[in-house]
C-alpha cells in the first residue's frame, strides 16, 4: 500500500551534483595558466539518457572593438563600439555538440554557447517606431550588427578567452563525469561562475552553481595594488629605481 | 623561465626580455638614442598590451640613458645647459603628449597615429640621415676635402630674442628653437614610447649646429629628464607602468648601454650615422607599411575600457 503514496518513479527528477578540485586559483610570478578539473555525478534511478553542460563565466568586462576600413589607401580604425555584458572569460563544455543537446530557444535562455551570450552595444541602440510598431530597438550598426558580434567572439577565441568544447565533459563511469577547463595566463582576475546543467530530452532538469576565484597573491598582488591605489608614489619609486640602476651599472663598469 | 607581469597581466619569457634589453641598451649607448623606437614594437609583438609597453619603456630608456650619460659626462661631452633648455621644452611636451594619447585612445585612433608617426618621422629622418652620411663616407673614400661649411648663420636661429650662451657647444643662440625642439620631442616620447633621440641627434647637428662631440651626451641627458617625467605621468595618470617588465628590460639595458658607450669610440661618426639611419628606416617602414596592407582580420579589440 505504501508504494501507492510514493510518486511514480518516472516523475522523480534526476539530480546533478558537482565539485571543483580547485576553487582558488593563485596568480603569482610563475603563473602560466591553469587547468581546473571538475567532477560530478548524476543521480537518476531510471538512468535516462543525460547530457551535461558546464559553463564557466569570468567577471564581466565591456569589450571595445573597432573595424578597420580603407580611407585614402590607408587602413584606419572606425569609432570603437562598446559591447556590454560580455564576460572576460567564457567556456561552454559539454558531452555532445550543444545544438544536439537542446534547441535554440533553450540554449539562448541559458546563454549556453558563445553565439547565445547576452551581450549588446547599448550605446549604438535607439528606440523608434517602425512600420507603425512602437518601441522597436534599432542598432546603429544596422545589418552589420551580427558581423560585429561575431568579431568579438572570434577575437576572444583567438586569445583563448572564449571557447566551446563539444567534448569537454566526459563520462568516466556510470553517472560520473569529469570536465577540464583550461585557464590561460591572460584570464582576467576575479570571481568566476561555474554552472553545471543536466539535460534530459532537450530540457534542463537540474543545475548546480559553483564559484571559482582567480586572484593575485604575494608580490604580484602587492605591486598591482600599489600601482592602482597609490599610482604617483608607485611611478616615482619605479623611476627612482630605474635611475639608480643606471647609475649603479655605470659606476660598476668604471671601476674595472 | 616564464614570469607573470602584474600590470600587463601576461606571462613572458624572462631571459628573452633581459637579452632584448641588453641589445637595445647597446644600440642606445652606441648611438646616443633611447632605443624606444626599437623596443616598443618588439614588446607589442611579444603580446604585451601597447599602453603598458609604451609606459614601461620610459623607465627602461631613462635607466639606460642614465647609465651611458655618466660615461659621457666623464668625457666632458654633455652640454648640461643646452640639455636643460631642451628638457624644459620636453617637460611641457610630455605633459601635453600624455593627455593627447589618452584622448586618442578614447577615439580609438591611437594605433593609427602611432603607426603614422613611426612611418613619417622615422622614414624622413632615416632617409635624410642615410643620404647625408653615405655622401660623407663617399667623400672620405675619394679623399675629397669636406665641403665648405656654410658659415652663414641662419637668421631665425640667431636673430630671435632671449639669447643664451652655451659654452660647451660654443654657441650663442636664442633659447626658442631648442625649447620648441624639446617640446616636439616630449610629445613624441609620450605617443610613440620613445626617448626621441632619433629626432634630437640630427636636429642638434643640422638645425642647432652643435659640435658633433657633445651631441650624443646632451641628447641622452635631455632624454633622461623627459622620459623620467613621462614615466611618472604614465604611472600616475594611466596606471600602465609595469615595474617587473621595466626591471627585466633595464637589467640587460644598463649593461648593454655601458658596452655600447665604450664601443662607440671605435667607429667613425659618419659610419655610425649611416648604420643608425638604416635601422631607423627599417623600423619606420616595418611599422608604417602595415597601414597599407589589407589586414587579415577586419576587426580589432581595443585594450582597456577607455581610461
Amino acid at each position: 500500500m505504501l508504494e501507492a503514496h510514493a510518486p511514480p518513479p518516472a516523475a522523480r527528477p534526476a539530480v546533478v551534483s558537482a565539485a571543483l578540485t580547485e576553487t582558488n586559483v593563485r596568480v603569482n610570478s610563475d603563473f602560466r595558466g591553469d587547468r581546473i578539473v571538475l567532477y560530478g555525478a548524476i543521480f537518476d534511478p531510471l538512468a535516462r539518457p543525460s547530457d551535461v553542460v558546464v559553463i564557466v563565466r569570468g567577471p564581466e568586462q565591456p569589450v571595445r572593438i573597432a573595424r578597420r576600413s580603407r580611407v585614402a589607401g590607408v587602413w584606419v580604425n572606425s569609432r570603437p563600439v562598446v559591447f556590454q555584458g560580455a564576460p572576460g572569460f567564457y567556456i561552454a563544455a559539454s558531452t555532445r555538440p550543444l545544438d544536439d543537446i537542446a534547441r535554440f530557444g533553450v540554449l539562448r535562455r541559458l546563454e549556453a554557447g558563445v553565439d547565445h551570450l547576452a551581450m549588446n552595444a547599448p550605446a549604438e541602440q535607439r528606440i523608434e517606431t517602425r512600420y507603425g510598431v512602437r518601441d522597436v530597438v534599432v542598432s546603429r550598426l544596422g545589418a552589420d550588427y551580427l558581423d560585429w558580434r561575431r568579431a568579438v567572439v572570434r577575437l576572444k577565441e583567438a586569445q583563448h578567452l572564449y571557447d566551446v568544447d563539444e567534448h569537454g565533459v566526459r563520462f568516466v563511469d556510470r553517472g560520473l563525469f569529469r570536465a577540464e577547463i583550461p585557464l590561460p595566463a591572460e584570464a582576467p582576475i576575479g570571481r568566476y561562475d561555474v554552472r553545471i546543467l543536466l539535460f534530459q530530452n532537450g530540457q534542463p532538469v537540474s543545475e548546480k552553481d559553483r564559484t571559482l576565484t582567480v586572484e593575485k597573491v604575494g608580490v604580484e598582488r602587492g605591486l598591482y595594488l600599489w600601482a592602482h591605489q597609490r599610482p604617483w608614489s608607485y611611478g616615482l619609486a619605479a623611476m627612482a629605481f630605474a635611475l639608480a640602476a643606471g647609475w649603479a651599472a655605470s659606476s660598476a663598469f668604471r671601476r674595472d | 623561465m616564464d614570469i607573470y607581469l602584474p600590470i600587463a597581466e601576461v606571462s613572458v619569457n624572462a631571459p628573452l626580455l633581459v637579452a632584448l634589453g641588453a641589445l637595445v641598451g647597446f644600440i642606445s649607448g652606441l648611438f646616443g638614442i633611447g632605443g624606444g623606437f626599437l623596443m616598443t614594437p618588439v614588446l607589442v609583438f611579444l603580446g604585451i598590451p601597447p599602453a603598458v609597453a609604451v609606459a614601461s619603456m620610459s623607465n627602461h630608456v631613462a635607466a639606460s640613458s642614465m647609465s651611458s650619460v655618466i660615461s659621457y659626462s666623464h668625457k666632458r661631452s654633455v652640454d648640461f645647459r643646452m640639455g636643460g633648455v631642451l628638457a624644459a621644452g620636453g617637460a611641457a611636451g610630455s605633459v601635453a603628449g600624455v593627455e593627447l594619447f589618452r584622448w586618442l585612445r578614447l577615439l580609438g585612433q591611437a594605433d593609427l597615429v602611432v603607426a603614422l608617426s613611426y612611418l613619417v618621422f622615422l622614414g624622413i629622418i632615416g632617409g635624410l640621415m642615410f643620404w647625408e652620411s653615405v655622401r660623407a663616407i663617399a667623400r672620405r673614400r675619394r679623399n675629397a676635402p669636406p665641403p665648405p661649411r656654410r658659415e652663414r648663420r641662419p637668421p631665425w636661429l640667431y636673430g630671435l630674442p632671449l639669447k643664451l650662451r652655451f659654452p660647451r657647444s660654443r654657441l650663442y643662440i636664442s633659447v626658442i628653437p631648442p625649447l620648441i625642439l624639446g617640446a616636439f620631442v616630449g610629445v613624441l616620447s609620450a605617443i610613440m614610447g620613445v626617448g626621441g633621440g632619433f629626432v634630437l641627434v640630427p636636429a642638434m647637428v643640422y638645425v642647432l649646429r652643435m659640435p658633433a662631440s657633445v651631441v650624443v651626451g646632451t641628447s641622452l641627458f635631455q632624454i633622461i629628464i623627459t622620459t623620467a617625467l613621462t614615466g611618472v605621468l604614465q604611472a600616475g595618470r594611466n596606471q600602465t607602468v609595469d615595474i617587473v617588465l621595466a626591471a627585466l628590460l633595464l637589467a640587460g639595458g644598463v649593461v648593454g648601454a655601458q658596452l655600447g658607450a665604450r664601443a662607440s669610440g671605435r667607429f667613425r661618426a659618419e659610419e655610425l650615422r649611416a648604420l643608425l639611419a638604416l635601422i631607423v628606416l627599417c623600423v619606420g617602414l616595418r611599422m608604417g607599411l602595415g597601414l597599407f596592407f589589407t589586414p587579415r582580420e577586419a576587426f580589432v579589440l581595443m585594450s582597456g575600457s577607455g581610461g
